[in-house]
């Protein structure tokens, strides 16, 4: 189930086999989902397992709050799946399993999706779940008082309707395949009817989790520590196995190392993944590489400046050399993407050997520029972001590709808010590195991005109408293979384009004390692992 | 000093407000900045789309009330946040401050009394040494020695003084040395050349001459009239240790003030900011005016109309 090791070059086979499979899945899903045994959600069950004991995890990035709806900050959503939870969850491989919901059916027009609640599951404050708790909820996060990201998800429902206790149906105004993502997702979760209605709601979610989770918030200091303790109320009979999991705030890396080194830290997700070879030697710790879902990437302006122009933009993505910018920038910890994500290649991303403009071909770059009219070559600007550490060396190893097909480059750096800012307001200039993913389902990762206003955000003024309409249809469509073909053709277009050009996606090291066992990293970096993780 | 403390606030909020960016698009994300809705409904909720000057009038009435507001990202009130940060930092900055005196002036004397010897020598050395290497990176360097040869580093969960003494001295040791290492060779180099220029004052000869013993000549005629001059050079070490302080915790994974600060800049986190500058400037007005004070002391000379 998991790659324990960076996915390595699968046999030919695999791919329609997978295909196949999981358009089996997929009908069956369609007809109605069947549940999971209680005791496989979030993973296998561990039964040598010992109860109780608590680990120390240490995080660099520390969440600013722990409203799982309103922060879209990684850091945030990393550690409140674990009090907060959705109908549905992303498995590893990135399929949509059934949470609180037990399964669900479309109607044959696909505009309704009803899903059956699982019964017996109680908050962290005592009430019990039912299809009015996920009404409100669900309402309450695509509604415009709550200014919450994960609206964008939703916004095919036109309407929520409790069919009875433990019965919800969503009524979508078109044909929406992501819906199941989109309920599964990092920013989406169920609160007791009417939780946000009281003063003060969201800032007493730092003091009190009001989840469905396996566990509860008990103590937050910020700039210090979370604490969370077994749900002793939790629906799942089995997990988790840990009483208490205390979450340190360790901003710099190197103290990480030092904590790892001297067991003060059982777990910990690197900052940098080439920060493992410090650890080499030490006894006592063991770490696993995980293919991620986040996608290192280089985005292009086509809405002015010379990388308006098309044969520009393909002469940068000609000149590029991922496989070298991957070692500049975390020394080969990763792997070399083409439209997607690793994590999610295997199941969404076009064959790499199929995809146009590869690189590095800096002499075709040349000439392209030459017949666009720039024989001496183009000035351009890369922006990168302060604070993510592998956008300095490797936008210093794309200086130099640039170089050598005659694009002269400046780098200049920006703070992330100042970035964001600009980003919003798609205003930034020639080329960015980027840094962004953690959605499983194609349609979310590519719609709001790339779809033409109003309809998406086009951050990079692209403004094409044939890939909107391209992507629309393969939202609509039911069938994995109609979805797979459309959005492998759209992932051509983009490339053609090089509207934007995905370098790659570094792996998630996970370093762990031997006395955890069963700690498995989940491709987004959420710590869905530590469920299922017990002590000696 | 009032007026002081008016010019700091208006600077503060001025040059947080100057940063690009804000907690709303913090929140939203690369996704959710293209959502004119989602962001103006935030906007609204922090008050963000109302004029700045409204803005700065509402968080000094707060002030004026003695609050700070609520933090943005938290909801709870910034003077908890920023007491707790502060007290981690202070502590380390009074304990490094005590290091580096008592260090630093039981060497200064100890030079100055072996003047041009080998003792003088080796002090000066170390005075040189401790002035010229980083105090985060002698930190670093602690660190990695500690974990790497003794296998041992700093408790990673704080604890302050009144939870746990003993856990809080196993968590303070270290970066009061590194921080105090290098204020020690300051005040030490300083007391050397202060004792030295005093024994060569009229009246210290003069003792000398009427035949008053070394240690009277040193503890009452001496060491009294180093004080004034050491005093002042304290307050302006006091004021650097606390700027100091911020480098170190981020070495040690300390909790105090200036990892609060930088958190919440990073987050846009406004009050937070505010409130933690405020605070800093305030204490650096107050330490100043505390100097002041004891040159009186020390000093009957100086009075204060």
């Amino acid at each position: 189930m998991i790659a324990r090791v960076l996915s390595p070059q699968r046999p030919a086979w695999i791919r329609p086999l997978v295909a196949t499979l999981v358009v089996l899945f997929a009908l069956a899903s369609a007809v109605a989902q069947e549940s999971q045994p209680l005791d496989e959600i979030y993973g296998p069950a561990a039964p040598e397992a010992s109860r109780g004991g608590e680990v120390v995890v240490g995080i660099v990035y520390e969440p600013p709050a722990l409203d799982p709806v309103h922060q879209q900050a990684d850091a945030t959503t990393a550690v409140t799946v674990l009090m907060y939870q959705g109908l549905a969850y992303t498995d590893w491989d990135g399929t949509i399993r059934p949470m609180l919901a037990t399964g669900w059916s479309a109607s044959e027009d696909g505009l309704t999706w009803t899903f059956e609640l699982r019964k017996g599951v109680t908050f962290h404050n005592g009430h019990e779940l039912t299809a009015a708790d996920v009404k409100y909820s669900y309402d309450y996060i695509r509604s415009e008082g709550c200014g919450c990201a994960g609206s964008v998800y939703l916004n095919a429902v036109d309407s929520i309707e409790v069919v009875d206790d433990y019965t919800v149906a969503f009524h979508l105004s078109s044909r929406n395949s992501a819906i199941l993502a989109g309920v599964a997702d990092k920013l989406t979760a169920v609160f007791p009817e009417g939780y946000f209605d009281g003063e003060g709601a969201q800032a007493r979610l730092n003091q009190k989790s009001v989840g469905t989770g396996p566990f509860i918030l008990e103590q937050f200091i910020p700039n210090q520590s979370i604490r969370l303790v077994r749900n002793p109320n939790y629906w799942q009979p089995t997990v988790p196995y840990l009483d208490a999991i205390t979450f340190v705030s360790v901003p710099d890396g190197n103290t990480l190392l030092n904590g790892l080194r001297t067991g003060q830290i059982d777990l910990a997700q690197l900052a940098r993944p080439q920060d493992i070879v410090q650890l080499a030697g030490v006894n006592g710790l063991s770490h696993q590489e995980q293919a991620s879902w986040v996608q290192k990437s280089l985005d292009l302006q086509a809405g002015g400046g010379v990388t308006a122009e098309k044969a520009v933009r393909q002469a940068i993505s000609l000149a590029v050399d991922k496989g070298e910018i991957l070692q500049a920038a975390v020394q080969g910890y990763g792997q070399v993407i083409g439209l997607v994500p690793a994590g999610m290649q295997e199941r969404w991303g076009a064959p790499l050997d199929e995809l146009p403009m590869r690189g590095p071909d800096p002499e075709r770059a040349r000439e392209l520029l030459a017949e666009a009219g720039y024989p001496d070559g183009v000035d351009i600007q890369i922006t990168t972001i302060i604070g993510f550490d592998w956008m300095t060396p490797a936008a210093e190893a794309l200086a130099s590709q640039l170089a050598e097909a005659g694009i002269r480059t400046t780098i200049q750096r920006q703070d992330l808010g100042v970035w964001i800012n600009n980003w919003g307001a798609r205003a930034f200039v020639d080329i960015t590195l980027n840094d962004w993913g953690t959605v499983p389902d194609p349609s979310l990762l590519f719609d709001a991005h790339f779809q033409m206003r109003p309809v998406g955000n086009d951050f990079r003024n692209w403004n094409n109408e044939e890939a909107t309409k391209l992507f629309t249809r393969a939202k609509q469509a039911t069938e994995y293979d109609d979805r797979y073909e459309l959005y492998a053709e759209a992932q051509k277009m983009m490339a053609e384009e090089a509207i934007t050009i995905p370098l790659f996606s570094s792996s998630i090291v996970a370093v762990t004390q031997d006395r955890l066992h069963n700690y498995v990293q989940h491709p987004s970096g959420w710590y869905f692992g530590l469920i299922r993780t017990w002590v000696e | 000093m009032l007026l002081t403390a008016l010019i700091v606030s208006i600077l503060v909020v001025l040059l947080v407000h100057a940063v690009p960016g804000n907690i709303v698009q913090q929140m939203l994300g690369q996704l959710g900045a293209g959502s004119s809705d989602a962001r103006a409904t935030l906007e609204a909720y922090f008050g963000l789309n109302r004029p700045m000057h409204m803005q700065y009038l509402d968080w000094l009435g707060e002030l004026m009330r003695g609050s700070l507001g609520d933090s943005w990202n938290q909801g709870t009130p910034v003077v908890n946040l920023v007491l707790r940060a502060f007290a981690v930092s202070a502590e380390l900055a009074v304990l490094s401050l005590l290091f580096a005196l008592l260090v630093g002036s039981l060497l200064g004397i100890a030079a100055a009394l072996f003047h041009d010897t080998v003792v003088d020598l080796g002090i000066q050395a170390f005075n040189v040494l401790g002035l010229s290497l980083p105090a985060f990176w002698v930190g670093a360097m602690m660190l990695v020695v500690a974990s790497n040869v003794f296998g041992w580093g700093p408790p990673f969960r704080y604890a302050g003084p009144l939870d746990n003494l003993q856990l809080n001295a196993q968590i303070m040791v270290l970066p009061m040395l590194a921080l105090g290492l290098f204020n020690a060779a300051a005040i030490s180099q300083f007391v050397r050349d202060l004792v030295l220029e005093a024994v060569r004052l009229d009246f210290v000869r003069t003792a000398t001459a009427k035949g008053a013993s070394r240690t009277t000549v040193y503890a009452k005629h001496t060491f009294r009239n180093i004080l004034v001059p050491l005093t002042s050079f304290t307050g302006v070490i006091f004021i650097g240790i606390l700027g100091g302080v911020v480098a170190i915790e981020a070495v040690f994974n300390l909790p105090g003030i200036g990892r609060l600060i930088l958190w919440a800049l990073q987050t846009r986190d406004y009050p937070v900011v505010q409130g933690g500058v405020f605070l800093m400037a305030a204490v650096t007005l107050l330490v100043t005016l505390a100097v002041d004070f004891l040159y009186a002391v020390f000093d009957p000379r100086i009075t204060y109309a």
